[in-house]
Parts: C-alpha cells; sequence; structure tokens
C-alpha cells in the first residue's frame, strides 16, 4: 500500500515578469512573442507537494518544502525531492489562508 | 490547550485505497448514521470518526479497496447524504486521483481528533494512524527547531 504525505496550501513566490510584444514578420502576420523583463514580481499561488517514502526522507523532505513552494501538483519521492529540490518548486513562503479540505 | 499551526503549509495524509469521508457543517450524529450505513452496505469493517472543528468530521474506513470502488463508495455516501462539503471533497479527491485528509492543524483549526471508534481497526485505520503519529512527530520536530 502506497501511503503519502501531502504538503499543500498557498504561498507567496516571487516569479519574473514577462511581458508580451509583437513583431511584424515578413510575411504581414503579427506574431506574438513573450521576453521576460528583469524585475520579479510577488504572486499568490496554490500548490501541493505529494511526498511518498521512508519517514527520516519524508522529515527531510517536509522540511525542505517549506522552504521550497511547490509549482503546481507535484508528486515525487521524498529521495528524489531532496536530491533536486529545484527541479519541483521555487523558493517562497507558505501563507495562511482558507483551504478547503 | 490544544495547539495550533506554527507553519502555515498544511499536512494531510494521502493514499487511494483507504475510504474517507469528509462532513462540513454537519451534526455528529449524521455523520455517525452515515458511516454505520456505508459500513454495513460495503461491509467495510470498521471506521473511526475525528473531528476537525465545530460540525467538521472526518470518517476513515478500515478494508483496503480499489480506487474506483473507493469513489464509488464516496459518491454514494455524497448522493444520499446531500451533502454539499461532501460532494466538493469528492470532486477534489477525483481531480488528484488520490484522497487526503488533514492531520495537521490549519490556521485556527486545531488538528483532528478521534471522537468514536467502530468495528475493525487493524487494516487501513491502524496504517492512518502510523502515518498520523510520523506527520505528529515532524510537526513536532519542526517547532523544537523553530523554537515555538
Amino acid at each position: 500500500m502506497v501511503k503519502k504525505i501531502a504538503v499543500y496550501g498557498s504561498y507567496e513566490a516571487k516569479v519574473p515578469i514577462k511581458q508580451r510584444y509583437w513583431i511584424k514578420r515578413r510575411d504581414g502576420i503579427r506574431q506574438r512573442y513573450w521576453k521576460l523583463k528583469k524585475g520579479k514580481k510577488t504572486v499568490e499561488m496554490k500548490g501541493r507537494y505529494e511526498f511518498s517514502g521512508k519517514g527520516k526522507d519524508l522529515y527531510k523532505a517536509v522540511v525542505k518544502a517549506h522552504e521550497i513552494v511547490p509549482e503546481g501538483f507535484v508528486d515525487v519521492s521524498a529521495e528524489e525531492f531532496l536530491r533536486h529540490p529545484e527541479k519541483y518548486g521555487f523558493e517562497g513562503s507558505w501563507i495562511e489562508k482558507d483551504i478547503l479540505s | 490547550m490544544r495547539r495550533t499551526s506554527s507553519h502555515n503549509a498544511i499536512l494531510g495524509v494521502s493514499d487511494e485505497e483507504t475510504v474517507k469521508l469528509d462532513f462540513d457543517q454537519t451534526p455528529f450524529s449524521r455523520v455517525k448514521y452515515w458511516a454505520l450505513k456505508a459500513l454495513k452496505r460495503f461491509k467495510l469493517q470498521g471506521f473511526i470518526i475525528l473531528k476537525s472543528s465545530k460540525n467538521c468530521y472526518h470518517v476513515i474506513f478500515d478494508r483496503a479497496l480499489s480506487w474506483t470502488e473507493n469513489m464509488s463508495i464516496v459518491a454514494w455516501v455524497a448522493l444520499l447524504s446531500h451533502n454539499e462539503g461532501l460532494r466538493r471533497y469528492l470532486i477534489m479527491q477525483c481531480i488528484k486521483k488520490c484522497s487526503t485528509v488533514r492531520v495537521s492543524s490549519k490556521g485556527e483549526k486545531a488538528s483532528p481528533r478521534i471522537v468514536y471508534r467502530c468495528g475493525n481497526q487493524s487494516e487501513n485505520i491502524r496504517e492512518f494512524l502510523k502515518n498520523r503519529q510520523l506527520i505528529r512527530e515532524i510537526s513536532q520536530k519542526m517547532r523544537e527547531k523553530r523554537g515555538f
């Protein structure tokens, strides 16, 4: 039986700002592009980690998850998450907000 | 006095095989009625009821089932009980493809505590309580580390 520990909630994170711009192509079509601006903006998002694994790894993963917030829904083994935490999320902080369940 | 959260992320237990029900704004008598009804109809061996806050309860059943059977039972209870909270819970679990119940505290709400036990508790309930203990230990260690 696979049991998992879920770490979820709302968080605040600084994400790069994307700017939309248009370039007129040779064939006359206006093509839309996105570029990353230098600055970052603070956004409020929701996310969830689903960790599976042994007790010690789970403990370390949960501690790490308080600094590295998830990018959407992340289902990963605690061991793998500890190896490359930056692959599954980014720096941010969890905030207290009304979450269902 | 019960402890409330020292951090803002919520910790819970997830799996696919345990039947879990989440009743919001439902009195204890109705929760017990639906838990007993599901227990008898689907031969779920046993259950525990946890109180998460005033008039909010979680029910955990003992028998291990497949994901489809699990969701079919939750849907049966949600449909017959006309409980809007349970219906919403069912939809969220179907989207995630695994069911979760909260173990840690959430804001002002303390962590859920057992208020009723019935029948066999040796399979999924035992596993759930083991995981619950692990999460509590993790929370405790984190609290000590942060000096709360």
